[in-house]
């Protein structure tokens, strides 16, 4: 058991340092550093020299530090890919584990699969918008299942976890609607971030204080949901933290943790929106939203957790 | 507790300083070199007006090679630059140069009904054609491209030039990613223009 455990935690920071190495891409716009897939120039290990470059290969889509950084994307990618197989292998072996779990991990092995080709079309698409957002997506279910694979383990292990905890049973469709919301905002915000490529792509010269005003109504649901968001956390918080009979540690921290990381999102936010468009605001923008989703799911799996056992 | 904080802390920073030194070494690594300066030519556009390399400056100019019978390439390269001749219609400081490899059948007629069938409405994308040997002489040894079996062996090359007449870089006109990377050194001259 305890190695399944251990194991999936470090393939869930793994996962998350990928969905951060993959923001990092994008934002330093090295997405098409290696013009072909799976290779790199044609070559396992990318030129560090133009003159390594194959013939068939324009000498024009050549910039060694683009090519590096999408290259250490796909090694970390293969890196992470490794993990989640290991990770499934001790899931299936383990008979002390619920199918569902074993079920959870195998999904994220297959969509880890899906993850990868989803990267080769994205370079033979030259980077199609639609493609990116679902790179995202798939990225963050992959995460999801493996937070509730880990945390299950973590149960079964320790089963007298939140059985002295006590919080409100009324919350599950709270926890639906945050999840749901939480989805959707990620999307708007890179519905923003497409859009404000597009339009940059057609006007070049323009800056991006006046691109933004130009996106208008995706930037307003984009703000109002996140002040839903606010509102819904802060209240699941109250209910976890504040009105509710020996909450865990657990419970605890991510409740705090989801809170002052979804404030730190309406900052960052106002920054892109009031400054400037800065890339590194952008990347941890993205990120912390992806760490807000898994982290939610861990409050929320924790809340279950208690109802069960208090039934 | 307080230990996993100060952990949690110490790796977020190291993320925002790797991420913005990354971010950083990305945006410097996007240097255009000077190649060379575009000789003097003196050639005719599809509405008989004279375009010479005086032309050149204080624009942003994609150059390309072709010929309105070819088959093979030069369909795709055709429509590769219709593509970012429509998306830059906005922006009057780039312009797209086409010189006929093939002056005898590509008379200033023809170049004109080549651009109209490309929905060319403006000064923005030139048809430019001359004698055959000045054609040859600007391709070869003002653009370093191969021209010796003209006007089937002409490269497929867009060549993007500075505001100065100056070659910044050459791109592959068939290939997508390759002009992928152009639009972004467009960008780029665009920045050193204003």
């Amino acid at each position: 058991m305890n190695k399944f455990r251990s194991f999936s935690i470090l393939t869930v920071a793994a996962t998350y340092l990928l969905i951060f190495i993959g923001g990092l891409v994008r934002v330093s716009g090295a997405g098409m550093g290696c013009p072909d897939w799976p290779k790199c120039f044609d070559r396992w290990i990318p030129p560090t020299n133009i003159n390594q470059l194959p013939d068939h290969i324009d000498p024009a889509l050549f910039n060694i530090v683009l090519a590096w950084i999408e290259y250490l994307n796909r090694l970390f990618g293969v890196f992470v890919g490794m993990f989640i197989s290991l990770a499934m292998i001790l899931a299936v072996k383990n008979y002390l584990l619920p199918k569902k779990v074993k079920v959870a991990v195998i999904s994220a092995f297959f969509l880890t699969l899906i993850q990868g080709w989803l990267g080769s079309v994205l370079v033979h698409t030259v980077l199609n918008p639609i493609t990116i957002t679902l790179h995202l997506l798939l990225a963050l279910l992959i995460v999801l299942l493996l937070v509730y694979a880990a945390q299950s383990s973590y149960y079964i292990e320790f089963p007298v976890l939140e059985t002295h905890s006590q919080y409100d049973s009324k919350l599950k469709y709270f926890f639906y609607t945050l999840g749901v919301i939480l989805f959707i905002e990620i999307i708007l915000g890179t519905e923003i971030r497409g859009g404000l490529e597009m339009i940059r792509k057609e006007n070049p010269n323009i800056d991006s204080q006046f691109l933004l005003k130009m996106l208008g109504p995706f930037k307003y649901a984009h703000t109002i949901l996140g002040i839903v968001i606010v509102g819904l956390s802060t209240f699941i918080y109250f209910k976890l933290v504040i009105k509710s009979t020996n909450p865990s540690t657990v419970i605890k921290s991510t409740s705090l943790l989801i809170i002052l990381l979804v404030f730190s999102q309406i900052i960052l936010g106002e920054i892109l929106v009031f400054f400037d468009v800065i890339p590194l605001i952008q990347l941890f923008h993205l990120w912390f939203a992806s760490l807000v989703l898994g982290l939610v799911m861990v409050q929320y799996m924790a809340w279950n957790r208690s109802q069960l056992t208090n039934e | 507790m307080n230990k996993f904080i100060y952990i949690t802390l110490t790796f977020l920073l190291l993320m925002v300083f790797g991420a913005s030194w990354v971010i950083d070494t990305a945006n410097s690594s996007r240097v255009l070199k000077k190649i060379k300066t575009v000789p003097n030519f003196s050639f005719i556009n599809q509405n008989g007006q004279k375009f010479t390399n005086f032309n050149l400056e204080g624009n942003i100019s994609i150059i390309d090679f072709m010929f309105t019978n070819c088959p093979g390439p030069c369909p795709i390269m055709a429509n590769n630059m219709k593509e970012l001749y429509d998306d830059y219609s906005k922006v009057h400081q780039v312009q797209f140069i086409s010189i006929t490899v093939d002056p005898k059948n590509d008379n200033i007629e023809r170049l004109k009904q080549y651009s109209d069938s490309y929905g060319v409405n403006d000064v923005r994308w030139q048809f430019l054609t001359s004698q055959i040997d000045s054609i040859k002489n600007l391709k070869q040894n003002g653009f370093m491209l191969y021209a010796d079996n003209l006007p089937q062996g002409h490269a497929v090359k867009f060549i993007l030039v500075d505001h100065n007449g100056m070659i910044r870089q050459y791109y592959d006109g068939t290939d997508k990613a390759s002009i992928a990377v152009l639009r972004k050194d467009i960008k780029l001259l665009l920045k050193e223009l204003s």
